[in-house]
């Protein structure tokens, strides 16, 4: 009993977990997206260093999603 | 695609069963995505759909047996050290819950990371050979393609982030080997029957691990190891030294540990995705789910097409930028002038 709760508690953490790191990770990706398309629309010359610099900062941000959805992996698989 | 791999070895199972039904090994609806992805591509065994190729070696050390190479799995069962637990690990005769110190198998991953080494060292040793046979003819063929992927990763990720141009240069080499080689056994995954070697996390640890040494080897070599051990302070006063050398060298560290999940994770999450899809048919068992399944599937394909060519590009152009951050300010202007 007392370990079926456990299970479910840690269950329910990786699921509300994983949930949570991810409306994180949308919010973040999808404001620097938005940042990045205005400020090439705006100067779209320099549309290649931003590209690049976006997905680099995308990738941080995806980075730490990830750890979240690690940690999310390991309390599911225990 | 590990998916397809798989899945037609199950398919396989289940046909065999209707042929000859000697042993039932029918896989019950709520086993079926435990079974898919408990092995995600790492076997004992090198299989092309369920075609047996060969058997791996199994090398396991432990404090209490020492080494022990077997030449395959069954080798290891009648040897009486070892046995397979009911969750497939390698466990202990006489104590099944333990497990050996160390497993230094040969598994299916390490041969298509070997296949990739294989590859990359012909095609780049017969393109080398040709610049160097005739210097001055335009390129063909392979080689085409190869220059192309350095003229890429030359101007567009290790000059612009490296700001010492000879640092650059010396650094080439080890950026465009990272980039194809990780590249390669990304879409080693998307080949039907193959595996994603980069799917594990002893891959993508390896790999930040070289990560770990280029950055900071560089820095040193750059600034010097006294410049190096004050960047440690991050620019702050000598009495938020308690706080900030923690912080900055558990940073260190967190750079590569990064980059390992990262790589890791972005590979196994689209082939979990896969394999979620198409275990929904054997789950559900029907054929309807298959409309549903099979369109995703080839959607979720792409992306993942996507996926490996963008990890191999932020892997290589992360460590550029960390490497570039770590030699810091100091070449700043030799930088800006060459430019």
């Amino acid at each position: 009993m007392e370990q079926n709760l456990a299970k479910l508690g840690a269950y329910l953490a990786a699921g509300i977990g994983a949930g949570i790191s991810v409306i994180g990770a949308g919010l973040g990706i999808g404001k620097l997206a938005s940042s990045a398309l205005e400020s090439s629309a705006r100067q779209p010359e320099a549309s290649g260093d931003i590209r690049t610099t976006m997905i680099i900062a995308a990738a941080l941000i995806e980075g730490v999603a990830l750890f979240s959805c690690v940690i999310a992996m390991l309390l599911a698989i225990k | 695609m590990e998916a397809e791999a798989v899945m037609s070895n199950e398919v396989g199972q289940h046909e065999a069963q209707g042929a000859h039904s000697t042993h039932s090994t029918e896989i019950p609806p709520q086993e079926v995505f435990p079974v898919l992805l408990g092995t995600l591509g790492e076997h004992r065994e090198l299989n092309f759909f369920h075609y047996h190729i060969v058997d791996l070696p199994v090398i396991l050390y432990d404090k209490e047996y020492g080494f022990d190479i077997y030449s395959n799995i069954e080798k290891m069962k009648e040897s009486g050290k070892y046995v397979l637990s009911t969750t497939h690990k390698i466990v202990k005769a006489n104590k099944p819950e333990e497990t050996p110190t160390l497993d230094l198998s040969v598994t299916s991953l390490v041969c298509f990371q070997w296949l990739a080494m294989i590859i990359l060292l012909v095609a780049f040793f017969r393109a080398g050979r040709k610049y160097k046979k005739q210097p001055l003819k335009p390129p063909k063929g392979l080689q085409n393609v190869l220059e192309a992927i350095f003229v890429f990763i030359r101007d567009d990720v290790v000059l612009p982030n490296i700001p010492s141009r000879k640092a650059a240069y010396r650094l080439l080499p080890y950026f465009v080997s990272l980039f194809v080689f990780i590249l390669l056994m990304n879409l080693f995954g998307l080949i039907p029957g193959g595996h994603t070697a980069t799917g594990a996390l002893g891959t993508t640890a390896g790999l930040a691990l070289t990560a770990l040494f280029v950055i900071n080897g560089t820095a040193i070599r750059q600034i010097g190891l006294k410049n190096w051990l004050k960047h440690l302070l991050g620019g702050a006063p000598w009495y938020l030294f308690f706080i900030m050398v923690p912080i900055e060298i558990i940073s260190l560290f967190t750079k590569p540990f990064a980059l390992t999940v990262r790589l890791f994770a972005n590979m196994t999450a689209g082939h979990v995705v896969l394999l979620s899809l198409v275990g929904l048919i054997f789950y559900l068992k029907t054929f309807v789910m298959a409309a549903v399944a099979v369109p995703f599937s080839v959607f979720m394909y792409a992306l993942e097409l996507l996926v490996a060519f963008l990890q191999a590009f932020i892997f290589t152009i992360l460590t550029a930028v960390f490497t570039g951050l770590a030699i810091g300010e100091h070449s700043e202007h030799s930088h800006q002038i060459e430019h």
